[in-house]
């Protein structure tokens, strides 16, 4: 690994950090990963705002799973 | 786009854990994402960077007031621009920021959900209305929002704000409006009704809200109310009009709020939709936002609508007075709304009074500053308001100004002189204004309402200092006027040369021609006798050289008087003052003339009667009555030896009491003339010259004179308690010396009713009877017969012992008394005093004789 790639590598870190602490102060509720893939679709020229409605819309879909899951168990 | 489906299935996989073991969920979800990023989202924001960023940090601030998040923000966002990994940095941020608010929103949505979405023609907005029904959110949810629920269940929506914000407009120019109205039941106590429909309505709080904001109709009303009643009713007074202006001028900036206000809501209500939710919400009216913006009016108002309760009940100066007590106020807006409302209001107040002030016009057409007639004060119609305490006086520290005082000790007095001077001044303008009136009046006039300007009440330095010039000048003009027009000098002198005895040779003669009649009691005295005395004196003396006008003032005049007073007790000479000139020959002063004239009368009466006396004792006594005693070849009468050898040590002592008491009196006589009277007149007549100060300095210097000279022709003591210990020493004295006199030698005219019993009672008397005894014996030895021999020896002896024992106690009394005086003297806190005690008791007279019978005591 050459010394650019390295310094690539850190500063990329260094960024995401920032983004994070950003989404933390935001509460956005995105770990990390998940910060990372997004930001990774909006440099590829994602819409940010039209991301942000699937990330919320996502999340709907996925309370909604857990909650069903949750009452299988219990009808179980 | 089809590179972004593995992000999409990792994203799906991160949020939908259910996923990842079901295939076609995952598929359903991914197809539903891709479709979402195909859509039209977001397309029609165009932010910049700073907008953006700018936008975030103000949520930032709603959340946490603190700031410690927006800055730790900003500078996160400084740092990610240094950042060099990003191309899309922006849209980074803008993903975080619409992925927060929708979070937020979704809470926002549960608190209002009677209110319509503000960004409601977004196509986010129905993912927005998520029902939270996650047991993770159930644990969040507050009361308000469980209140919403209830609501939603009872089928209430509230009213949407604008529309409030709309009819709060309307109540706050106190008209009703369509959801609240006012309850036109009572007449005067308006209370605000709002609408019961259950599709409108409105919230507790909301309402109290509106309930806030509609005061300010209410207190409108009233204001409007009293200015249109005012406007048409007659006979409203100056002060009452220019509140009513003031108050209009305050409606009109109302109405100009209101009109602003207007334009805000019309401004937002007919705004697009498109307008970001963000700036609407910046921008857009609200009733707490309202609230906010008339808060200062409502304190505005209500001033306004304690002043026209005020207005009600009182009038005029009162009012002024009324409004002027709210200036001392701790709270800034309220001092300074009272202090503009006066500047107009006092206007009128100062109008008036400059007028009186520049040029003695008191002109009040709708009587409001002159409230009350006072009856006491006689010739002064009204009374000023001033002059009721806690009043409008209290602005101004001058007492001079004879209107205003200031400082709050000594009101009373302050004002009492005050209102003398005004008494005054008003009694100058009666009397004298017809004489001033002449071209040089005029020329004064034109410099006063030179230095004065006009009035106001904001400058009240100003005005105490015009108040100032102006007194100044007219004062001035004034004592120009009395030295000038009124010869107020001559009659001065004339005072001091009548009443004070300065006319010697016309004290003379006064005394010369008026001492018969003078010794006769008082009963029998009439005053067209002691008139053409008076007449007779002035015509003999340089005293008719004098002007008529004053000759004419002079007069002669009986005091009343008891029974056995003689007319020494009785009379006076007498001054007359007529109007302009008794301001300064105030009642008072001639009062002090009289008790002057009255006591230096008496020491010119002591004087005469010693001068006759001594007369008498050296000259006559000794051309007849020690006539046989030089010629002891014809003296061959025992009797006649026996008188001469007898008597002349008598003689010889009663001589020297005699040139003891002339020494006292001519003593005394100097000091007032020349220590207390010239002296005193000569500091007045140096301010007269000097042609400095006004009236007020004038009558100064002539109470100061006056004052001056009566305490010291009275011996006054400093010390109270001893004020007329010496005065009436003095009077004793000059009693001693009367009784002296009497037993001594007295004039035939003095004792003509008694002649015969006072031919034995006194010295000279029986001296005189003895030597024509004597005569009558030498001339029965020469054989001439000039009448029957009296033999009256042994009766006139005893009448000899009791003249002589009289003498003596006479003389002893007199001067023991001068030895007391002359001791006080010695030790009177006043220096002119103590150099009278001096020369009294000339190198130590007395007290080398108090010495010498303190020796023979012992």
């Amino acid at each position: 690994m050459s010394t650019k790639e390295a310094d690539r590598n850190s500063s990329a870190q260094q960024t995401l950090d920032i983004l994070y602490e950003i989404s933390q102060l935001l509460n956005t509720q995105l770990d990390k990963a998940t910060l990372a893939t997004c930001i990774g679709m909006i440099e590829n020229g994602v819409n940010p705002e039209a991301l942000a409605a699937v990330i919320q819309e996502l999340r709907r879909e996925g309370a909604h799973s857990t909650g069903q899951s949750t009452t299988a168990s219990h009808a179980r | 786009m089809a590179s972004s489906i593995p992000h999409i299935e990792s994203l799906v996989y991160a949020c939908v854990p259910l996923a990842r073991t079901d295939e076609s969920l995952k598929n359903e979800l991914v197809a539903h994402c891709q479709d979402i990023l195909k859509s039209h989202i977001g397309h029609t924001t165009e932010m910049n960077y700073s907008q953006l960023v700018d936008v975030i940090k103000r949520r930032l601030l709603q959340l946490s007031p603190n700031g410690a998040s927006a800055s730790k923000f900003s500078n996160l966002v400084m740092r990610l621009v240094d950042q060099p990994v990003l191309t899309k940095k922006q849209e980074a941020v803008q993903f975080l920021s619409t992925l927060s608010t929708l979070n937020t929103h979704q809470s926002a949505s549960i608190t209002m959900p009677g209110l319509p979405r503000p960004s409601s023609g977004r196509p986010v907005a129905p993912t927005t209305h998520v029902e939270p029904s996650a047991g993770d959110w159930e644990t969040t949810l507050s009361n308000a929002a469980r209140l919403a629920e209830f609501r939603a269940q009872r089928g209430v929506a509230l009213l949407n704000e604008s529309l409030l914000v709309r009819d709060t407009l309307y109540l706050m120019q106190g008209i009703s409006g369509k959801y609240v109205r006012f309850a036109i039941s009572q007449a005067s106590e308006k209370t605000l009704v709002f609408t019961s429909d259950s599709k409108a309505a409105i919230s507790p709080s909301t309402q109290a809200l509106v309930h806030r904001l509609a005061e300010l109709g209410y207190l409108y009303s009233r204001i409007d109310a009293f200015v249109r009643e005012r406007e048409n009713a007659p006979g409203v007074g100056m002060i009452e009009q220019s509140l009513c202006h003031y108050l209009q001028t305050q409606l009109t900036e109302y109405y100009r709020l209101i009109a602003v206000l207007e334009t805000q809501l019309s401004s937002t209500r007919s705004s697009t939709n498109r307008i970001p939710d963000i700036s609407k919400e910046e921008t857009g009216m609200s009733l707490r936002r309202l609230d906010v913006w008339v808060n200062e009016w409502r304190l505005r108002m209500r001033m306004m609508s304690v002043c026209v309760e005020g207005a009600r009940d009182s009038h005029g100066g009162a009012l002024v007075n009324l409004i002027h007590s709210y200036t001392d106020n701790g709270d800034p807006f309220v001092r300074k709304f009272t202090h503009e409302l006066l500047e107009e209001v006092s206007r009128p107040f100062f109008a008036t009074l400059h007028k009186w002030l520049f040029s003695g016009e008191l002109y009040d057409p709708f009587e409001e500053f002159f409230v009350t007639a006072d009856s006491s004060l006689g010739h002064i119609p009204y009374v000023h308001p001033s002059s009721l305490p806690g009043g409008i006086n209290q602005l101004s520290g001058d007492p001079n100004s004879g209107l205003f005082n200031q400082d709050g000790e000594d009101i009373s007095g302050l004002h009492e002189s005050g209102q003398k001077l005004w008494e005054t001044k008003y009694r100058f303008r009666k009397d004298m204004l017809p004489f001033c009136m002449d071209s040089d009046w005029v020329a004064t006039r034109e410099k006063m309402s030179n230095t004065s300007g006009s009035l106001s009440y904001g400058d009240i330095a100003g005005l105490e200092k015009s108040i100032d010039a102006a007194y100044q000048l007219a004062s001035h003009r004034l004592f120009e006027v009395f030295i000038d027009k009124f010869k107020l000098l001559d009659h001065l002198s004339a005072l001091k040369n009548f009443l004070l005895l300065g006319h010697g040779d016309f004290a003379d003669q006064l005394m010369e021609t008026l001492a018969p009649s003078l010794t006769r009691p008082a009963n029998t005295l009439y005053r067209h006798n002691l008139t053409a005395n008076l007449e007779t004196a002035i015509r003999s003396s340089n005293a008719q050289r004098d002007s008529v006008d004053v000759l004419r003032r002079l007069d002669a005049r009986i005091l009343e008087y008891s029974h056995g007073e003689i007319g020494w007790d009785v009379f006076t000479l007498e001054y007359k003052v007529n109007a302009p000139i008794d301001t300064v020959l105030d009642h008072e002063a001639m009062e002090k003339y009289l008790k002057l004239f009255k006591h230096l009368w008496q020491m010119k009466r002591i004087q005469r009667a010693l001068d006759k006396g001594w007369m008498r004792v050296t000259g006559d006594a000794r051309s007849f009555i020690h006539l046989p005693g030089q010629y002891p070849y014809l003296s061959s009468c025992k009797s006649a030896e026996l008188c001469h050898a007898e008597l002349e040590p008598e003689w010889h002592k009663i001589r020297i009491v005699m040139t003891e008491m002339i020494h006292f009196i001519r003593q005394l006589e100097a000091y007032c003339r020349l220590e207390v009277i010239e002296c005193s007149w000569k500091v007045l007549i140096d301010f007269l010259n000097k042609k400095e100060g006004d009236l007020d300095a004038l009558i100064d210097a002539h109470r100061t004179y006056l004052d001056r000279t009566i305490k010291k022709v009275h011996l006054w003591h400093s010390k109270p308690g001893k004020e007329e210990v010496l005065l009436r020493q003095l009077l004793e004295i000059f009693g001693h010396i009367l009784q002296f006199r009497e037993a001594t030698v007295r004039t035939i005219y003095e004792s003509v009713s008694t002649q015969l019993t006072a031919r034995q009672d006194n010295f000279y008397n029986y001296c005189l009877s003895r030597s024509a005894l004597k005569d009558q014996a030498m001339d029965a030895e020469r054989g001439v017969y000039t009448g029957a021999p009296q033999d009256a020896g042994a009766e006139s002896e005893d009448a000899l012992s009791g003249v002589l024992d009289r003498v003596r106690e006479f003389g002893a009394a007199f001067s023991d008394r001068v030895q007391t005086l002359v001791h006080h003297l010695q030790v009177h806190p006043d220096l002119d005093c103590r150099f009278l005690g001096i020369r009294l008791s000339f190198s130590d007279y007395y007290r080398v004789k108090k010495e010498q019978q303190a020796g023979q005591k012992s």
